[in-house]
């Protein structure tokens, strides 16, 4: 009907209006400014949505935390190996009780609008941890908030509710210092760290070094650091260039890159745990035969290699083997289907035992995990049925209300699982794990001074629970970083570690 | 014409009121809220009670609607019940990356849907067939399959483009165009396809008019029947399926910034869905009605406007 001409026209024309309507937007695409200053492109785990200016509360983004590390100083760190290195503070002094703590700090060090860090600023921040107890899972619980004081400038006086001889510990990492008196956060607050948030926003935040720093220079005078949900997306910015670091990819990824020459991979290691719970105060888990049965029926092996894909270790159902105190020595508990069925046999469950597994998909492989379990467990004759939770239903509806389910813990010390999850009062006791002598022995090692015979007790106690309790350990899988080669000193400690990056260096 | 534009406000008031209600709604018969996504499941029931109350999370659903649509029309938009922000401050950080993403999205898909339609419409018999069938099959793919295959071919096999649009923190973000062309693509092109399939129809109906073959017999010149006496007949519903092509883009926006880790209003809809930021939610659904609805208040009123049998623009001699 219309002709060739005309329709090769309007073809023309659409292609036209095509190229100019992303053209016009194209204007921008050279190099943007502060190009020529060193940046370091760091891509953090993190829902963009949930990302936070409030050090103090629940940090659930990697992101978050990891500008947290960079804008404030802390009292302390935990090197890769379990030992302290004081930071804001330089000395921790115990009474004889091991109940008033003396703590002393740094001298002469001052938040980037200048003003001096105080003792009064850290009681200031302490106490505002203390306040979102429900977001932070009690992180000062063990101290008596009311009863803590300032000194002087430079020192204060912390109080604890029991004895606790592991103070150092329990004020590391986590106790990013501001300014007293601070009351908005929907914006940066001022820090005293290594680098200053100079641009950007929660999500995507520019951080620049902070030339009068107390402690070692860091070596990249800039950082970028955004929040990318998706392990897929964190490692293919790095491999496509558009970031130098991802944290947390995918045991998968870091097979597909092996190899290239221009990439590294970082362990973490133990600091992915996904143990198999059960409630000892609900049928058939009460008896203590079903227990060790299915911790024998396990394929430990097998878990390890599909799930982690082998990048990780051997499980021995302690739930903290990077622990300084977890028992050495312990044999590790192997396969054994026959031994399973007969003490299942003797439990009265002779005929084959029906259950339920709930999972989720929050964490990668935590379905996958589930899975292969039960069918390790169909061959000692039990029927596992799985059901699988949507992330944002798990951590309410399944998490520390069913009887049996994939849980998780990632590379906290041994303290931290018995506050959150071991003792009698603890806010989320997900294995039902209540024993008067247990409590009693661990209040015990904590108000004994001497390390070392601490932490033998400390060691017992987790014996204790890997042999009696509620949790199957089948492995723990590395934290695995993926980084261009140009990038060295990344953090390989487990727990908080990963969020110091002050020191990471970009060659070239 | 006053009438018409007066309604078509009304109509869209309305609507907007009922969808702040279907949001909320949905938002709060998912299990879960807020207080238990802040406190990551280890926190125990007294201490979430607490929290609950400290964000009014212990006041009825009803009460605490009202009390946001009251505030909405005081010009606040409330503050996010997870990270304790200001949702005006959350949601204007995403905006200019939706709006630069769907304005060159739309860049492509407006020239597109109209070059396609007046290819389906005016083709010969025998190859509209075949060619209504290969734009409606495209519209009929889902965008995650179409996005998913832009990357395979253009990222992985060509590795032409990134496989993932990632904001860079500093600079102007916003104009990157390499980070911009499969997201902008990935709606484009299906929404093309669905409104081609729709004009299509149209522009095969205008061009068998009487008034069309008569001009074609008087021996006018082609693309002087094509503007004089085509065009305008084309422009009402034109109007109609491009404000509902950019409606579908918008609302695609969500699926494709996910896939491309692109952090815009779409994928802070959808975490904070995660979350029950409801507040969030609401800001954002909100933003996308009114667009939704700005756009078919505009094509009722255009349409009216342009309609040349109702005697708007000046028919063709």
């Amino acid at each position: 009907m219309i002709s060739l001409p005309a329709r090769l026209g309007a073809l023309a024309l659409g292609l036209a209006l095509v190229t100019a309507g992303c053209g016009a937007d194209a204007g921008g695409s050279a190099a943007p400014a502060g190009q020529t200053v060193q940046t370091l492109r760091y891509v953090a785990v993190g829902a963009p949505a949930t990302a936070i200016y409030d050090p103090h509360g629940g940090v659930g983004n990697q992101s978050d935390l990891t500008r947290f590390a960079l804008m404030y100083d802390v009292l302390a760190t935990l090197q890769p190996d379990g030992a302290l290195e004081p930071r804001l503070a330089t000395s921790f002094e115990p009474d004889d009780q091991l109940t008033t703590w003396t703590i002393r700090l740094r001298q002469g060090v001052t938040f980037t609008d200048g003003r001096p860090v105080r003792a009064a600023d850290v009681l200031f921040s302490l106490n505002r941890i203390a306040d979102k107890a429900a977001e932070n899972f009690g992180r000062m619980a063990m101290f008596d908030m009311d009863a803590s004081r300032v000194v002087d400038d430079h020192t204060l006086e912390l109080v604890t509710v029991k004895p606790y001889a592991e103070v150092p510990r329990a004020l590391a990492s986590f106790t990013f210092v501001i300014p007293e008196g601070t009351t908005a956060f929907d914006r940066p607050v001022v820090g005293s760290g290594p680098y200053r948030m100079t641009g950007g926003n929660a999500q995507r935040a520019v951080l620049e070094r902070n030339e009068r720093w107390w402690g070692e220079r860091p070596p990249t005078p800039r950082i970028e650091l955004m929040a990318v949900p998706d392990p897929q997306a964190r490692a293919q910015a790095v491999i496509s260039g558009q970031a130098d670091v991802a944290s947390s990819v995918s045991p998968a990824t870091v097979q597909q890159v092996s190899g290239n020459p221009g990439l590294k991979v970082v362990h973490r290691p133990a600091v992915t745990m996904y143990p198999f719970v059960m409630r000892l105060d609900r049928e058939p888990f009460d008896d203590p035969r079903v227990r060790e049965a299915i911790k024998l029926a396990t394929d430990r092996q097998e878990l390890l290699d599909k799930v982690f894909l082998g990048y990780g270790k051997l499980g021995n159902d302690l739930l903290t083997p990077a622990d300084p105190s977890s028992p050495a020595g312990v044999p590790q508990r192997t396969r054994d289907v026959a031994r399973a069925k007969e003490l299942l046999a003797q439990a009265g469950h002779a005929d084959g035992l029906t259950l339920e597994l709930a999972t989720t998909t929050s964490y990668p492989g935590m379905d996958t995990a589930a899975t292969l379990f039960a069918r390790q467990l169909g061959e000692a004759g039990i029927t596992v049925r799985v059901t699988t939770a949507p992330p944002d239903t798990y951590w309410t509806k399944v998490f520390a209300q069913s009887d049996f389910y994939t849980g998780f813990f990632g590379g906290i010390p041994f303290t931290d699982v018995a506050r959150v999850s071991l003792l009698s009062d603890s806010p989320t006791n997900e294995t039902a794990w209540h024993r008067k002598d247990w409590d009693a022995a661990y209040d015990e090692a904590m108000a004994t001074e001497d390390e070392a015979r601490r932490r033998e007790a400390l060691g017992k106690l987790q014996r204790e629970l890997r042999d009696e309790g509620g949790y199957v350990v089948w492995g723990v899988g590395d934290g695995l970083d993926l980084a261009s080669s140009r990038v060295s000193g990344l953090p390989d400690g487990p727990g908080f570690d990963l969020a110091f990056i002050e020191q990471v260096r970009l060659d070239g | 014409m006053t009438r018409v534009v007066g309604m078509a406000l009304v109509r869209a008031l309305v609507l907007l009121v009922a969808v702040s209600v279907l949001v909320f709604c949905a938002t709060e018969l998912l299990p879960s809220d807020a207080a238990q996504s802040r406190t990551g499941g280890r926190a125990g029931a007294e201490q979430l009670e607490r929290l609950r109350a400290e964000l009014g999370l212990d006041v009825p659903a009803w009460q605490r609607h009202l009390s946001w649509l009251a505030g909405l029309c005081r010009g606040e938009a409330g503050t996010s019940l997870v990270t304790d922000r200001p949702v005006v401050q959350i949601v204007a950080e995403r905006l200019p990356a939706t709006l630069t993403l769907a304005g060159c999205a739309l860049a492509v898909a407006v020239p597109l849907t109209l070059l396609l339609a007046w290819l389906v419409g005016t083709a010969a018999p025998r190859w509209r067939g075949p060619l209504s069938t290969v734009v409606t099959g495209v519209a009929a793919v889902p965008q995650v399959v179409f996005a998913t295959g832009l990357i395979v071919v253009f990222a992985v096999v060509l590795g032409w483009l990134p496989p993932v649009s990632l904001l860079p923190a500093a600079g102007a973000p916003l104009f990157d165009l390499e980070l911009l062309t499969l997201p902008a693509l990935s709606l484009a092109v299906p929404a093309a396809a669905f409104g081609a399939g729709l004009l299509g129809g149209a522009v095969a109906d205008t061009v068998r008019r009487p008034h069309v073959r008569d001009a074609v017999a008087r021996g006018l010149p082609r693309h002087r029947v094509a503007l004089r006496h085509v065009a305008p007949f084309l422009l009402a519903p034109a109007v109609r399926v491009l404000a509902l092509t950019a409606s579908a883009l918008v609302a695609a926006t969500a699926v494709i910034e996910m896939m491309f880790g692109y952090a815009g209003l779409g994928e802070l809809l959808v975490s904070s869905i995660g979350t029950r930021d409801t507040p969030v939610v609401q800001a954002v659904a909100m933003l996308a009605a009114v667009v939704v609805l700005a756009g078919s208040a505009v094509a009722d009123v255009l349409g009216a406007w342009t309609d040349p049998e109702r005697g708007g623009v000046r028919a063709p001699a």
